[in-house]
């Protein structure tokens, strides 16, 4: 007994070691910064770091509520996320339906479909700029030379709604490979036996979707919409790159540090964030088995 | 039979259009790469280029004109070290959260799920008082560090999800013939779990590559500055020659790429076992 009492804690010694290094990072670069963070919201943070931050108790939460521009930003966001959360999923599901089949060469199909997610978003932007150029972008040809659909070039990167249009449409084409890659493996988990089972019940393929496929990936589903929309919701990179007309939070909170230098409103900016974001996680967390 | 063989038809046409019209970005990446500075800006715009050069890839590659290499260089080494440092300090938390027990387990499961969720954006504004406080403003370590822990909790998951799978009997074999737990780890759980450790390194490679976010502000020299915010910099005016935008963008996008199209057998189950994220 003794014995193996001293194997159980020399035991709990080796993995509390092992655990440390992420512990002590995580600890450090994350909890800490956002406690830090906190306690800078409160505070009035001159530019010059070694000017110590003035205590302001609630002036800058109170300057976020009163200012439009975090309301319109917040807003933003919301329709932002569930333009982008709905699409990306619904191309994702769609192609993995399409791609969970035999045929020739699926393996190099799937590695292409998800090039966009893997390629870096700078190169990325640089391209969709050139595509979507007002000028000669083939963006502009197509719409408006081709398909009449505009009458003169559109302004995808400075009218504000169609930037709106060109930062969702950029979205779901780089993410929905993470959906696709995601759903498509929920679909080969399927037992194949539940089709038989219903083909010989005599249900048709639309059937068999509702019936079998849709409930088995449910779960997947639930989650990637759940992740996706906490990630989009402090989408930056791509939306800042493309286009300086629709200041999502993420972009929102960015400009005030690094354009305005008011840190302290950045900081409770990324409070706020962070805030409808926890609520929105405990509040799916119940729903939700996998998160 | 017939009726079948039309039915897959159409969904192979499917396939092939959802191919191409994902992939239509990178073929003007890569032809616009190839075509003359007049080629680029003509209009109607040219979807099969008319003349091909490959002066816009010498002149990015030709140190005098572009500081191509030296981007690279910092792109690489950041990549390569978040990585590495990844792979090691997550194989051992991540052996530790599947095979041994300790106090507080649960809590750090629980709390780096927590964190999983909550990065990037959030964390610019302390990070970047912090980093400046400690003297680490335009290091490319700040941005090693930067990365290693957003991607840490998606590493731990992968990780010892994987490790979850070899079966504590084998390990326990193997002591019983003398190896120490140390030994039972780097002789048989590490060489059993290379897939999933290569998919880590790939994952963390391309997330610590592709970032804008932290690299935009924590460096600020050209002589640090990785390819995201180098290429940013030199390409901030709307009408720069797009061949030479074109081609590094290209060049940029090669690496991860190769990567991963290498070890994308194994990613696609590592991701979709972890959830992990962009």
């Amino acid at each position: 007994m003794p014995r193996k009492n001293t194997l159980k804690k020399a035991e709990a010694r080796l993995g509390f070691l092992f655990i440390l290094p992420s512990l002590i990072l995580i600890a450090s670069i994350i909890i800490y910064p956002l406690c830090y963070n906190i306690v800078l919201s409160f505070h009035k943070v001159a530019l010059n770091p070694l000017k110590q931050p003035k205590f302001i108790g609630f002036s800058n939460y109170m300057n976020l509520l009163t200012d439009g521009d975090f309301i319109k930003s917040l807003m933003l966001t919301f329709l932002y996320v569930i333009i982008t959360v709905a699409t990306s999923t619904t191309v994702g599901l769609l192609i993995a339906l399409l791609m969970n089949r035999k045929f020739k060469g699926r393996g190099i199909a799937r590695s292409l479909v998800i090039l966009p997610y893997v390629a870096p978003v700078i190169s990325l932007v640089f391209v969709w700029q050139y595509m979507f150029n007002g000028i000669y972008g083939v963006a502009n040809y197509l719409t408006v030379d081709k398909l009449h659909i505009f009458n003169a070039a559109p302004a995808w990167f400075d009218h504000p709604i169609l930037s709106m249009v060109l930062v969702i449409l950029f979205d779901t084409w780089r993410v929905f490979p993470y959906s696709f890659m995601m759903i498509l493996a929920a679909l080969q988990a399927i037992d194949g036996s539940l089709y038989e089972a219903a083909m010989i019940d005599g249900a048709g393929s639309w059937k068999q979707f509702w019936a079998i496929t849709l409930p088995e990936i449910a779960p997947v589903l639930g989650s990637l919409v759940v992740l996706r929309s906490i990630w989009n919701f402090y989408k930056f990179d791509d939306v800042y790159l493309l286009t300086k007309q629709v200041p999502i939070m993420g972009v929102y909170l960015y400009q005030t540090a690094f354009s305005i230098y008011d840190f302290g409103l950045a900081a409770a900016i990324t409070v706020a964030l962070f805030i409808i974001v926890m609520t929105f996680v405990l509040f799916v967390k119940r729903k939700v088995s996998r998160i | 039979m017939s009726n079948k063989k039309i039915k897959d038809l159409i969904l192979n046409i499917l396939v092939i259009v959802v191919i191409c019209v994902t992939l239509t970005p990178f073929y003007f990446m890569l032809t616009t790469a190839l075509k003359t500075s007049q080629g680029s800006v003509a209009y109607p715009p040219q979807i099969f280029p008319t003349e091909l050069t490959l002066q816009h890839f010498k002149d990015i590659l030709n140190p005098a004109i572009f500081p191509f290499w030296r981007y690279f260089r910092n792109s690489f080494f950041v990549a390569f070290t978040t990585a590495t440092l990844a792979v090691i300090i997550g194989s051992m938390g991540a052996y530790s959260l599947a095979k041994l027990d300790f106090p507080g387990k649960k809590l750090f499961q629980e709390g780096s799920l927590v964190v999983y969720m909550f990065s990037g954006i959030l964390l610019v504004v302390p990070l970047f008082r912090i980093i400046s406080s400690v003297g680490l403003y335009n290091n490319k370590f700040s941005l090693v560090i930067a990365c290693l822990v957003t991607t840490l909790p998606a590493t731990l998951f992968m990780l010892s999800s994987y490790f979850t799978t070899i079966p504590v009997s084998l390990e326990e074999a193997a002591m019983i013939d003398g190896l120490s737990r140390l030994q039972v780890i780097y002789k048989i759980v590490l060489p059993l779990s290379i897939p999933a450790i290569m998919s880590v390194f790939a994952y963390v490679f391309m997330i610590a590559w592709n970032d804008f976010l932290f690299s935009s502000i924590f460096l600020s020299t050209p002589d640090n500055m990785t390819l995201s915010v180098g290429l940013r910099q030199l390409f901030s005016s709307k009408d720069y020659v797009w061949g030479r935008m074109m081609a590094a963008s290209f060049l940029t996008a090669i690496p991860v790429v190769i990567m991963f199209s290498m070890i994308e057998r194994f990613i696609t189950g590592g991701l979709t076992a972890g959830g992990v994220k962009e």
